[in-house]
């Protein structure tokens, strides 16, 4: 591993013990009191799945563009990311979602449109894993689509009927709750970086092993 | 393969079902978040047990993967310094 990965994992394991403190330090919001710290995990793992979709939408793109396999590896991390952190996200909603709202899930077209994103990751690393030769240029073209949704799911609280907060909440947050909210955000981002420096070395050491294979074979 | 795409698929027309049976009206959207400070204190909506378990989800699924991966990696690791020092052998040989 690179040498600057494991101080900044340190510093990535320091933020993430740190963000129960920073967040117990953050008011109650007034309508929704304590459950709306669910919020400081629930959108970073949001803003981190829709960053991941793109980036596996971009290095698919650059992937088809080029037939560079380094691409290819860095859009399957990305894919792995969006679902991971999607579910995240469409866990920790619901949890929330019950008691703010007294449901736990709601057709709108933020939660709809995201889970369908989630999907679209799914589906990518489905057809990697089933679709055989050639798949990885069918998963390029569906990490496309990811892409597409995600700019739907960022604006779709403006424009369709929903209880979501609009996207007016965060610019207007007092410090008290943009710090924590930043603090999260860092560390999630940071961790998002980790993780997928961690799977693409995994898909490039799962290559070379392809090809140690493939010599071998033709020795044989 | 195929049995796949078609429980995909089966999966997906039961979820939209769904989708259309629990339509219901919804509350008015919520534009800006607001500090409790204020409020007395039997207003305040106490939810520690969905609190948590949402923290704890996040905390255990992220380590979870991380473990998931790095155990990926140690065994291809492995896997590759096995079969790098087989091809130096047998080119030896």
């Amino acid at each position: 591993m690179p040498k600057w990965f494991q101080p900044l994992a340190l510093l990535c394991g320091a933020m993430f013990a740190f963000t129960p403190l920073v967040i117990a330090n953050a008011p109650y919001e007034s309508t929704m009191g304590l459950v709306q710290k669910v919020f400081y995990y629930h959108m970073p793992s949001a803003w981190v799945f829709l960053t991941a979709s793109v980036v596996c939408g971009i290095a698919s793109a650059r992937f088809l563009a080029t037939g560079n396999p380094r691409h290819d590896r860095t859009a399957l991390a990305a894919a792995e990311m969006a679902v991971l952190f999607g579910l995240l996200t469409l866990v920790t909603g619901p949890l929330w979602a019950r008691k703010a709202w007294g449901t736990w899930w709601i057709w709108d077209a933020r939660i709809t449109s995201s889970l369908v994103g989630w999907m679209i990751a799914w589906a990518y690393l489905i057809l990697r894993q089933y679709g055989g030769p050639g798949s990885e240029k069918l998963s390029a073209g569906l990490a496309l689509f990811g892409m597409a949704n995600v700019p739907f799911i960022y604006v779709s609280v403006n424009y369709w009927r929903t209880i979501h907060p609009a996207t007016t909440v965060v610019p207007k947050l007092p410090f008290s709750m943009g710090f924590p909210l930043l603090f999260c955000l860092a560390a999630f981002f940071l961790l998002m970086f980790l993780l997928m420096t961690l799977r693409t070395r995994v898909a490039e050491q799962q290559a070379r092993l392809d090809a140690i294979y493939l010599s071998l074979d033709e020795q044989a | 393969m195929r049995t796949l795409i078609r429980t995909i698929a089966v999966v997906f027309v039961l979820t939209m079902q769904v989708a259309s049976l629990s339509a219901q009206k919804q509350p008015e959207q919520q534009e800006v978040f607001t500090p409790i400070d204020q409020l007395p204190p039997q207003e305040q909506l106490p939810a520690a047990p969905l609190l948590v378990s949402a923290y704890v989800f996040v905390l255990l699924m992220l380590f979870g993967y991380l473990l998931m991966v790095s155990r990926r990696l140690t065994t291809i690791r492995s896997e590759v310094d096995r079969l790098d020092a087989d091809v130096k052998r047998s080119g030896k040989g």
